[in-house]
């Protein structure tokens, strides 16, 4: 995949030159003239002189247009040499516009994909414009990707964008004129999505429609006909909801309402405010229309919800889900209001603007990255609804985090907010409020406790305003369904950083929660400072001749093992945090592989976390982690892969992974960007994965950065790390000790490389399904032997090799409790009077 | 008396070093003398053989190209 994106993307860079060339070549070589052609398109552009000026310019300082000069008379000549290289992808046919040099899109008519020149002026405003209607599906520095896809154009419909507007504007920005197929793409899309809404209205489900004809040809249906509630009115009519009014609290025009405080989220730097961004005009545009308009529905009962939606997307008229919670009577609202001190971002503001596009509530997804503040726009979201609201976390310790969240963003009643764990089973005190919760304490079957069965029921039997779904994309299918039917709400936002799945269970949540609404920039808000600016690289370790000769002959599963324990990556590894522990940084070393998590945090010395480490302990090590200037480094397994919150942290070094996840790798990256010292002069988080060359590893490290690369991370690749070879203590530096560990590898027994973490996070421990996994306990085990070696009696004494750091801090930990430093004191004191 | 054998002097990476000898484990046909880990010693004659069969080995260890064309 990521090979082939890109190629692709190479192969139509060469076209680019190709047609670039072909229109834009000064002089008598090209036999077009400018201004035959130009009446067709020229709206309101820059006079001829003034574009033949610019054209000339950015001519002379592209470097690409003196590359393509010398083909461009081929080219102009239809089929040349290069031709055939491009095969299916030879678009030389499609015809450029005179002024293309000005405009930045390219429109690949098979695929749909939309290719943008990011180094063109007008590229903020595309930008926006295409992220409201395309998929961004690679964002490097200088060429972005998107796609069009049904999904995207029903997102784009779905916030109000009318399909004539859509192609407009793509027109207006297209290097070349919009092609036929794209067009008649756009239109049919748009034209059967989001036609019909699903609105819940004084707990009553309602289809909607803005079109009449629509409805009618619903309530002929052989099955939607049927379920309508009988006895009400054919369609009722009611005009449509204006955004007017409402506002979303914390953003640019809220505190022009509350005058007291300072306006918080205003525009870029050097960009004027009048400049309002193509998107925002568009909806104004058709805020406009939408005041004429009248809107239609029928009733439909609560049990046909689903068989209705069904339907609908059989017929290809997906039902769109949207929540008019500020007419809604029947539920209490929640006394809940962002505390003045709350200043969103204005990626934040733009993401829930999308999500309350019309002043309703709409169900979707916010991608945003790790660190980048999904909590606050899951709180602010909740703030704007102000109705009871109930949140799905992945661990009992995100639960406990999002309540002290709320509590800090938010002016909450902390009575208002509950918790239900498997250890705590509250409900709020008034008749509305918010309940935390996690995915498995919900999705949980079988038999529950008392206690949680009738916290269920009682969740069960409401009504709920907004559901928040904590980092989505973990949540599988089916327990997905579970839950989204157990509950009743209004109104869905799930939010995540990374939309991905291997196994492309991602595009189901598209019907189960709703259409992606907005999905930031990594690379834009690392510029701005909302998240540390990240160097990755990858290190290659050679394998040596032993390791490799053993990898060759083993199965997949001791492979893994081989590649991981090659001892030239714990030496590259042991020199790197010897690196950045001396340069001041906070280490996290993840490996998947416990084994291997053992073996290097014991022969380095460090302290480690894994899934059988206890929770007092966790937090102490944790705690010194952050605390402790002589604990810079901390190995975790993939427990710490999500939802983990260490902002010390500023480097981070992978020596295994699962296979080739780019969730993993997104995830674990997202560890370091809410690093604190990311404003700081110059600073940079580094971010290394230890790859042993010649094994599969490479391939799956490549497979893995496919995400961070479209997302415009470059991974530089390091083959010799300088100066390994002078560090001291040097790891495995002699062959015998390699063997050693090589024998070592060898004998550990496949229990031992099975030992695959279970817990999906950090603190998965205390959650109640996996207190069933209980520890298995070791067996006493038979050795014969005399029982003068028990003794000591041949020659044994008791010594503690390769002990671990963990231990070492609990030690240090109990002397300074202060009951011991007293009793020592009082013992001094004592001696001393003994000695007088 | 001594019996000569005309070799190739062959430097590789280590992996590729293991390679060759996983070849030459099987019949002992390739190698006249393992020197350390980046050198060996080929039979003269064998040269071609071993190419052949190091690019095979070299295919086998290359994960194929990820699955289809289409995205």
């Amino acid at each position: 995949m990521p090979a082939k994106r890109k190629a692709s993307s190479n192969v139509r860079g060469g076209t680019k030159i190709g047609r670039d060339s072909a229109a834009s070549t000064p002089g008598p070589a090209t036999p077009r003239s400018i201004g035959s052609s130009s009446d067709e398109y020229s709206d309101a552009e820059p006079s001829e002189s003034e574009k033949e000026n610019i054209k000339k310019n950015i001519n002379t300082f592209s470097v690409e247009n003196y590359k393509a000069k010398q083909k461009s008379h081929a080219v102009a000549g239809g089929m040349d040499s290069a031709s055939h290289h491009f095969g299916a992808n030879d678009f030389s046919y499609l015809s450029l516009k005179p002024d293309h040099d000005n405009r930045p899109l390219w429109i690949d008519p098979h695929k749909g994909r939309i290719i943008l020149e990011s180094f063109s002026p007008l590229a903020t405003h595309a930008q926006d414009f295409l992220t409201t209607i395309a998929e961004p599906l690679s964002r490097p520095v200088f060429l972005h990707e998107y796609a069009l896809t049904p999904h995207s154009l029903y997102a784009a419909v779905s916030v109000g964008l009318d399909p004539k507007d859509i192609i407009n504007v793509l027109d207006r920005l297209s290097k070349i004129p919009v092609p036929e197929n794209i067009r008649k793409f756009i239109t049919s899309c748009t034209h059967s999505y989001g036609k019909v809404k699903l609105v819940l209205k004084d707990t009553k489900h309602y289809i909607e429609s803005s079109d009449p004809e629509m409805l009618q040809r619903l309530l002929k249906d052989e099955v939607i006909g049927p379920l309508r509630v009988q006895g009400t009115e054919e369609i009722t009519s009611a005009s449509a909801p204006k955004m007017a009014g409402l506002v979303i609290p914390g953003t640019k025009n809220f505190a022009g309402v509350q005058q007291a405080q300072p306006e918080g989220t205003k525009p870029k730097e050097g960009e004027p405010v009048q400049q309002e961004d193509i998107v925002a005009t568009l909806n104004e545009d058709d805020d406009d229309d939408e005041d004429a308009d009248a809107v239609h529905h029928f009733e439909i009962s609560d049990g046909a919800v689903e068989k209705v939606q069904k339907r609908c997307l059989g017929l290809g008229l997906p039902v769109l889900e949207e929540y008019d919670f500020r007419n809604d009577s029947r539920n209490a609202n929640l006394d809940i209001d962002l505390k003045p001190s709350a200043q969103i971002r204005h990626y934040q503001e733009k993401s829930l603007s999308k999500m309350f596009g019309n002043g309703r509530a709409k169900s979707g997804i916010i991608v945003l990255p790790c660190g980048a503040g999904k909590t606050l726009v899951g709180i602010t979201a909740a703030c704007t609804i102000k109705k009871g609201v109930i949140i799905l976390c992945t661990s009992s310790m995100s639960v406990i985090q999002w309540r002290q969240e709320f509590l800090k963003w938010s002016n909450i009643n902390p009575s208002d907010i509950a918790i239900f764990t498997s250890d705590n089973k509250d409900k709020f005190a008034r008749n509305t409020g918010i309940i935390v919760t996690s995915y498995s304490m919900v999705a949980q079957r079988g038999k529950r406790s008392y206690d949680s069965q009738k916290m269920m029921d009682f969740i069960q039997s409401r009504e709920w305003g907004l559901m928040i779904l904590d980092e989505v994309h973990v949540v599988p299918a089916n327990m997905f369904r579970n839950v989204t039917s157990a509950i009743k709400t209004h109104s869905k936002l799930g939010l995540t950083a990374t939309l991905l799945r291997e196994d492309d269970k991602i595009s189901d949540l598209n019907f189960l929660i709703g259409p992606k609404l907005y999905e930031a920039n990594w690379m834009e808000l690392a510029e701005q400072g909302h998240i540390a600016r990240v160097q990755c690289a990858e290190v290659w370790c050679p394998m040596t001749t032993e390791f490799y000769s053993e990898y060759l002959r083993h199965s997949a599963k001791k492979k893994q093992l081989i590649w991981t324990m090659n001892p030239r990556k714990f030496q590259a590894c042991q020199f790197l945090i010897d690196y950045h522990e001396k340069r001041g940084d906070k280490i996290i070393v993840f490996a998947d592989n416990i084994y291997a998590l053992k073996a290097y945090a014991t022969k380095l010395n460090k302290a480690f976390i894994y899934g059988e480490t206890g929770n007092a302990e966790r937090m102490r090590i944790l705690e010194n982690f952050q605390h402790n200037d002589k604990i810079n480094t901390l190995f975790l397994s993939k427990i710490g892969d999500t939802s983990l919150d260490l902002p010390e942290a500023t480097c981070l070094i992978q020596i295994s992974s699962h296979y080739g996840s780019r969730r993993q790798e997104a995830q674990r990256l997202g560890r370091i960007l809410r690093a604190k010292r990311r404003n700081d002069e110059g600073f940079n988080a580094f971010f290394y994965s230890l790859v042993s060359k010649d094994t599969q590893e490479m391939y799956f490290s490549s497979k893995r950065q496919a995400f961070l690369v479209d997302q415009g991370y470059a991974f530089k690749v390091i083959t010799h790390l300088q100066g390994i070879e002078e560090l001291p203590n040097l790891a495995f530096s002699t062959p015998s000790e390699r063997r050693e560990l090589l024998q070592n590898v060898l004998i550990a027994n496949d229990a031992d490389i099975d030992d695959d973490d279970k817990g999906d996070d950090m603190f998965h421990m205390m959650d109640g399904k996996s207190k069933a996994k209980a520890k298995k306990k070791a067996n006493a085990r038979r050795t014969a032997g005399a029982l003068s070696e028990l003794a000591g009696g041949q020659d044994m004494a008791y010594v503690e090799q390769n002990k671990s750091k963990n231990k070492e801090l609990k030690r240090k930990k109990g002397e300074h409790n202060p009951f011991f430093k007293k009793l020592q004191r009082d013992q001094e004191k004592r001696r001393k009077a003994l000695d007088e | 008396m001594p019996r000569a054998i005309r070799g190739v002097l062959v430097e590789c990476d280590p992996s590729i070093k293991s390679i060759i000898v996983k070849i030459d484990s099987e019949e002992h046909a390739f190698i006249v003398e393992d020197l350390d880990d980046q050198t060996l010693v080929i039979k003269e004659n064998m040269l071609s053989v071993l190419k052949m069969r190091l690019d095979d080995a070299l295919k086998e260890t290359q994960q194929p190209p990820s699955d289809s064309g289409s995205d």
